[in-house]
């Protein structure tokens, strides 16, 4: 168990959470240790985005966003489907684990789910301990050789 | 003043000069010549006929450099340590030594000398190894250098089988070796057959005669296109190059760092304007300007071509562009002189 | 010339002087031993540097993308190079009818890195006789055989004869084992997570970001590549450690679906990095997932550029499917 709070990332498409209530919760109260980055549809996400989250030290990347036939944008989360999958399993082949990188497709009805999505993911990647594989993003190197 | 090292004693100097300075040599990982740390009981590599890979540039002006940091929140500037510890670098060839010095005169000008290039300079002595068998790939006495060559160098080192004859040349070269025995007339001798069959080896990749002029009269010839055709615009050539020095300023904004990166004209967004407007809009126009700027460029600048013909640009293009063969074939190419009526 | 060239040449020569073609692409004779380089003949009397050879390492394809799609070019292909051109014909980069296509059943490409390792830098010249590589060099002559010289690509190779071109030159050679790539995935993913990263880290280290990977690239065409994308800066530029790994993790996730596996990106590397490792596991979980072999037609779309329902009900082992 780490005793420092998990870094995560949160994609959050901007329609997949219907309840004010919930989106309210996102936009306001969410725990320090958590980014969000709100998008209008999971269709927007590049894998670069979930890279570069990586790359700045997130233990976690949840993308969160909208059932299949429920996109407000009718195909975005197809798209995201199956990019965004192929992208954690090709992150899990380098060496960052799969369970890191975690999908929450939403339904209309869905109330609190976020926050209890979000939990269960800090429970996951404590268990995992932090992410130490592709967190690189540090200064350059101010000489010497390149070898 | 000139010395003899045995080769088995050549451990011992090393160790030696390790405690006043880092030594780097060339050895060998993944499979290639590289400059690195050298420690003592390392293998230095330097009886292959060919350079290292990566060019000892590299010492001088890093591929990426940190020139300053920032922090926005209290608008500071912090500028890096340039406390660069001393540095020998022990068998770099000739046509690298002389690429630094002619590097020199980009960087370490007397009216606007560049203190990221200085400091390291200041600290770095080239003891350099002479080319008894030049590889194949290497031109350097096409474009005025020598496998013996001396710009550069503190000192220089031929290769006699059992020993090494040193000349030195500067007083730091000359501190390094000067508890060395001295070479006598017989060393002079054999380093001077050894460099005589090293230099019979190397036939002249092209003649320079007229060549800046030719190069100016042929600006505008289809032959760059004809070259352009396979050049596959990667920066393989540039990077790999002993003399390229183009540069570009980035700020790093996820990191707050303003980093100095090489940069290749071999690309196009190299000489992109921000209004879009790219003056070498095709690859006819930027492998025109590497011939150009190597052959004919730098002779306005420094009256010495830009190139020395260490060969790695032949060696590693992916396509088999060589460079020699564009200046036979440029040299070839008739100039069509405009008189004005 | 060998027979092979030969008719290569008897082949481009009819296209060029029946007007048939704008240009014929193929290989010519090389300025530095090793070196063949690719040719662009538009007049039958160039054709006299015509070569095909065992050292011609490039993917033609990736000239492809340099012509408008009026030009009517007639190309050498092997097997990598005809799917090459069958997966720019699906993102529509060409016109089929405006390509002649000279096909030319593949023995694998030599790599030269491996020649010389063998018999040293001065080679002057290199003569394939079958099954044996003789290498003349400045100071020796070495006879060596071809399984041990070729490129890692073509040791795993699929499909060495060209699927769809317009004529066949040479003998159709045997199709290859797809277990070979199978099992180099498999060997990868049999280390453990950290091994695995280790070993992405050590291959990206050395990279100089000199792009010929992508140069080579025949899929490689954008004109504005991620990396040089300055609003928002998503990639380092530089030789940093998160610069190189996201060169090498986003170009590979790039070429999902669209690569061949031809390994000229390899043969490019100045540094001798080894990159086919991370595209050949993309593609064989396109094929895995969706049944999707780039490059064997010229209509079926990659699995990311399509989008389908029935994808509900993938990926619900992460989250629950509701």
């Amino acid at each position: 168990m780490s005793t420092t709070p998990m870094k995560i990332a949160l994609f959050q498409c901007r329609w997949c959470l219907y309840s004010p209530e919930d989106q309210a919760w996102v936009d306001n109260d969410l725990p320090e240790n958590i980014h969000l980055v709100k998008v209008p549809c999971t269709g927007r996400i590049d894998p670069l985005f979930i890279l570069n989250a990586v790359q700045g030290g997130a233990d976690g990347v949840m993308i969160s966003g909208c059932l299949p036939e429920k996109c407000h944008f009718k195909e975005g989360n197809l798209a995201a489907r199956r990019q965004l999958f192929e992208f954690s399993q090709f992150l899990d082949y380098i060496g960052y684990a799969q369970d890191r990188v975690r999908f929450v497709w939403l339904d209309l009805q869905d109330r609190g789910r976020i926050q209890q999505e979000l939990a269960a993911f800090e429970r996951t990647l404590e268990a995992l301990g932090p992410a130490q594989t592709l967190a690189t993003r540090t200064p350059a190197p101010t000489g010497g050789t390149h070898d | 003043m000139t010395y003899r090292l045995p080769k088995k004693d050549l451990d011992q100097t090393l160790r030696g000069w390790a405690n006043q300075a880092e030594v780097f040599a060339p050895q060998k990982r993944e499979g290639y010549a590289q400059f690195l740390p050298w420690e003592a009981g390392n293998e230095v590599l330097l009886d292959e006929p060919h350079n290292t890979r990566f060019p000892p540039k590299a010492f001088f002006l890093p591929q990426a450099e940190t020139l300053l940091t920032y922090n926005r929140k209290l608008s500071q500037l912090e500028m890096p340590d340039l406390q660069i510890s001393p540095r020998i670098i022990f068998g770099i060839r000739p046509c690298d030594a002389r690429a630094v010095a002619l590097l020199d005169t980009v960087f370490a000008t007397a009216e606007n000398p560049d203190p990221y290039w200085q400091a390291r300079r200041e600290q770095t002595i080239l003891i350099g190894m002479g080319c008894n068998q030049p590889a194949t790939t290497c031109f350097c006495t096409s474009v005025g250098s020598s496998p013996f060559d001396h710009a550069g160098l503190d000192a220089l080192l031929t290769d006699l089988g059992e020993a090494y004859f040193v000349e030195t040349f500067t007083e730091r070269g000359e501190a390094l070796f000067a508890n060395l025995a001295s070479a006598d007339v017989n060393d002079a001798e054999q380093a001077g057959n050894v460099q005589q069959q090293a230099l019979a080896l190397l036939e002249p990749a092209f003649t320079t005669d007229n060549l800046k002029d030719h190069l100016d009269q042929i600006f505008d010839s289809s032959l760059w296109s004809e070259f352009a055709q396979s050049c596959l615009g990667c920066g393989i050539c540039t990077f790999l190059c002993p003399t390229c020095f183009c540069f570009d300023i980035v700020d790093e904004a996820q990191r707050d760092e303003r980093v100095r990166n090489w940069d290749t004209c071999m690309l196009r967004v190299y000489s992109l304007e921000a209004s879009g407007h790219n003056p070498r809009p095709s690859r006819a126009e930027r492998t025109r300007q590497r011939l150009m700027h190597k052959f004919s460029y730098w002779l306005e600048h420094a009256d010495q071509f830009g190139c020395t013909g260490c060969g790695r640009c032949v060696r590693y293009c992916p396509v088999g562009l060589d460079i020699r063969a564009m200046i036979r074939k440029a040299a070839a190419t008739p100039s069509e002189v405009v008189h004005a009526n | 010339m060998t027979e092979l060239e030969t008719k290569i040449r008897a082949e481009a020569e009819r296209l060029l002087s029946e007007h048939l073609v704008d240009v014929v692409i193929a290989f010519r004779k090389e300025d530095a031993p090793l070196h063949p380089q690719p040719g662009f003949f538009t007049r039958a009397e160039e054709l006299e540097s015509l070569a095909y050879n065992g050292l011609c390492a490039n993917n033609l394809a990736n000239y492809l993308t340099r012509y408008p799609q009026e030009t009517r070019i007639g190309m050498v292909v092997r097997g990598c190079e005809n799917r090459s051109v069958n997966a720019l014909l699906v993102e529509k980069q060409h016109t089929r009818e405006n390509l002649v296509l000279i096909g030319v059943p593949c023995e694998g490409i030599l790599d030269w890195r491996r020649i010389v390792a063998l018999t040293g830098e001065n080679v002057l010249s290199v003569e394939e006789k079958g099954e044996s590589v003789c290498v003349h060099t400045r100071e020796n002559t070495f006879a060596l055989s071809r399984v041990e010289l070729l490129h890692p690509s073509c040791q795993r190779c699929l499909h060495p004869n060209p699927i769809s071109a317009d004529f066949l030159i040479g003998d159709p050679k045997p199709e290859g084992d797809p277990h070979l790539m199978r099992l180099r995935i498999a060997e990868l993913e049999a280390l453990t997570p950290a091994e695995r990263n280790a070993w992405f880290k050590h291959e990206a280290e050395r990279c100089i970001r000199c792009y010929a990977c992508r140069e080579a690239c025949p899929m490689c065409y954008c004109t504005e590549c991620f990396v040089d994308h300055t609003e928002p800066r998503w990639t380092d530029s530089g030789v940093t450690p998160a610069g190189m790994q996201a060169w090498h993790i986003i170009r590979a996730f790039h070429q999902s679906g669209r690569c061949t596996s031809c390994g000229a990106c390899e043969r490019a590397c100045p540094m001798d990095i080894q990159m086919t490792y991370l595209t050949d596991k993309l593609n064989l979980d396109m094929i895995d997932a969706y049944q999707f072999e780039v490059g064997m037609d010229t209509t079926t779309q990659p699995p990311f550029a399509t989008l389908t329902l029935d994808d509900k009900n993938r990926f619900i082992t992460q989250g629950k499917q509701s």
